[in-house]
């Protein structure tokens, strides 16, 4: 998987961290397309208007105000069917050092990683390559 | 200790001449309730909650003292609560006092000064408890605050920096002067979040330990300051600042924690506009009259979801994605408004924007 071009979608609030995401994927040279969103759920309603077949690489920030990274994961499972969550590789992003928001996301099995803010080059590129 | 008000003691015998007596011999200096049966001591229970000291006859038909003590206990925990009693009695006193139920027994016949040293001392036991209860809900209330200050420092002020130092990475690689300008402004936005985040941490802590400076206020000075501070954002961003104002008679308050209120409101009103609304406006409307000062912050800006609107005086609650906010400043208000004795509540329509209506009584 790893020579192949992936699309990434980047959920946070900040618009800041959504450009800094978006500029360190696209200097991977391995992506095919970056989308990113300020709000949770409009990144859910996007997922969902996807063909059935597609797949991406999802990082998404822990706090955010509204609907949140862990809100965000109960909506994914409640509203995308089990076969297509498999197609999404889903990374939360967080700045707080809470032990518990570890402990919190390990309920969710589809979750891949932890990453720890900022993004860079070198975390997105050690975590592309375990998958 | 206050002293002004007397302690109101009840005294509960079968012995109408006991209670007489009693009355006499103490109403003077306490505001003593009797009760001649356990039945009409409840009554007398429920009709009064702010009795400090039970006085309560052993032996009376129907009901001894400590089954009457034992009753009560759950549903008035709070008076304390002492036994009249012969030797005779000795072993169901010593197994209600082990029990919890009677903080002390007094020997009968009693002798004035017996009483009276018992409701003293009872009373400041009572006020030492209840003062330790009180203490003990602030102390819970700040713990679970600082566990979240604690979550959320984390969140709100590494943030900020944890975006700088990936933005600084980015520029290093970068040869597009464009680009670099564009990261530096978000940069900017976002140190500047902080800082807003750290003075609103100020005022915090201002609200929580500051003493109030009670004095007349200046209605038409403190309205001049945010005609000031918010006019030129207002003229930069096409929003029209509206004030009137009305007063009838003298308002007296904190005129700090009264300026914290208005702040947070009307930078809220100025901050949550739609992007690109029409005619967007902030109107400031004071009404001052017995004793009762009235503020309105009206907006046509975005508006609160019905779904949040309750949710929004929470502390570090956020209830929009637009990044502006810290999560403190409505906790601010609330919390100024305790110590003023205000009130606050929201009417916001989502897409149409706010009202909220403050309440403040003259000190």
């Amino acid at each position: 998987m790893s020579s192949e071009k992936m699309h990434f979608i980047v959920i946070d609030d900040s618009k800041l961290d959504c450009f800094i995401a978006e500029k360190v994927i696209q200097n991977t040279g391995k992506s095919e397309s970056v989308k990113t969103f300020p709000v949770a759920s409009a990144a859910l309603t996007y997922i969902q208007s996807l063909p059935e077949d597609a797949k991406a690489v999802i990082l998404v920030d822990i706090q955010m105000p509204v609907m949140n990274g862990f809100e965000f994961l109960e909506e994914f499972e409640k509203n995308i069917p089990c076969e297509r969550r498999e197609n999404f590789v889903i990374n939360l992003l967080t700045s707080s050092i809470n032990e518990t928001d570890q402990i919190k996301a390990r309920a969710f099995k589809f979750v891949n990683r932890f990453l720890n803010k900022p993004l860079t080059k070198n975390s997105l590129e050690m975590m592309l390559a375990t998958l | 200790m206050q002293k002004a008000e007397k302690i109101k003691v009840l005294y509960i015998d079968d012995e109408p001449n006991n209670l007489v007596g009693f009355k006499a011999t103490f109403r003077i200096d306490y505001n003593v309730l009797v009760a001649n049966s356990a039945d009409e001591g409840m009554e007398m229970l429920e009709k009064h909650p702010d009795i400090k000291v039970i006085l309560c006859d052993q032996r009376m038909p129907n009901k001894t003292g400590v089954q009457f003590f034992e009753e009560i206990t759950p549903r008035f925990p709070a008076p304390v609560r002492m036994l009249l009693t012969g030797y005779t009695d000795i072993e169901s006193v010593i197994n209600a006092i082990n029990r919890g139920h009677i903080y002390r027994y007094i020997t009968k016949p009693w002798q004035e000064t017996d009483i009276r040293s018992a409701i003293e001392e009872g009373y400041k036991y009572f006020v030492t408890a209840s003062m330790l209860s009180v203490k003990n809900e602030e102390l819970q209330q700040a713990d679970e605050e600082l566990d979240k200050f604690a979550y959320s420092v984390t969140h709100d002020m590494r943030g900020p920096i944890l975006s700088s130092l990936g933005a600084i990475e980015l520029i290093r690689s970068s040869d597009d002067l464009g680009e670099v300008k564009e990261v530096m402004e978000m940069m900017e936005k976002s140190l500047q979040r902080m800082d807003a985040f750290i003075q609103n941490m100020h005022e915090y802590y201002n609200i929580k330990r500051g003493e109030l400076q009670i004095a007349e206020i200046d209605f038409p000075s403190l309205i001049n300051e945010m005609r000031e501070l918010f006019s030129v954002g207002a003229k930069l961003d096409g929003t029209r600042f509206d004030i009137t104002f009305h007063q009838d008679g003298a308002f007296r308050s904190d005129a700090l924690t009264l300026k914290i209120i208005l702040n947070n409101l009307l930078s809220n009103a100025f901050k949550y506009q739609k992007k690109d609304g029409d005619s967007k406006f902030v109107a400031l409307e004071i009404k001052v009259a017995a004793g009762n000062a009235l503020i309105y912050v009206r907006d046509n800006g975005i508006g609160i979801d019905d779904a949040h609107v309750n949710e929004v005086f929470n502390m570090f609650y956020r209830a929009t994605s637009e990044n502006v906010g810290s999560g403190f400043g409505l906790y601010n208000v609330k919390d100024a408004l305790r110590k003023l004795n205000g009130k606050i509540h929201v009417n916001s329509k989502l897409h149409e924007g706010s009202e909220f209506v403050v309440e403040i009584p003259t000190k």
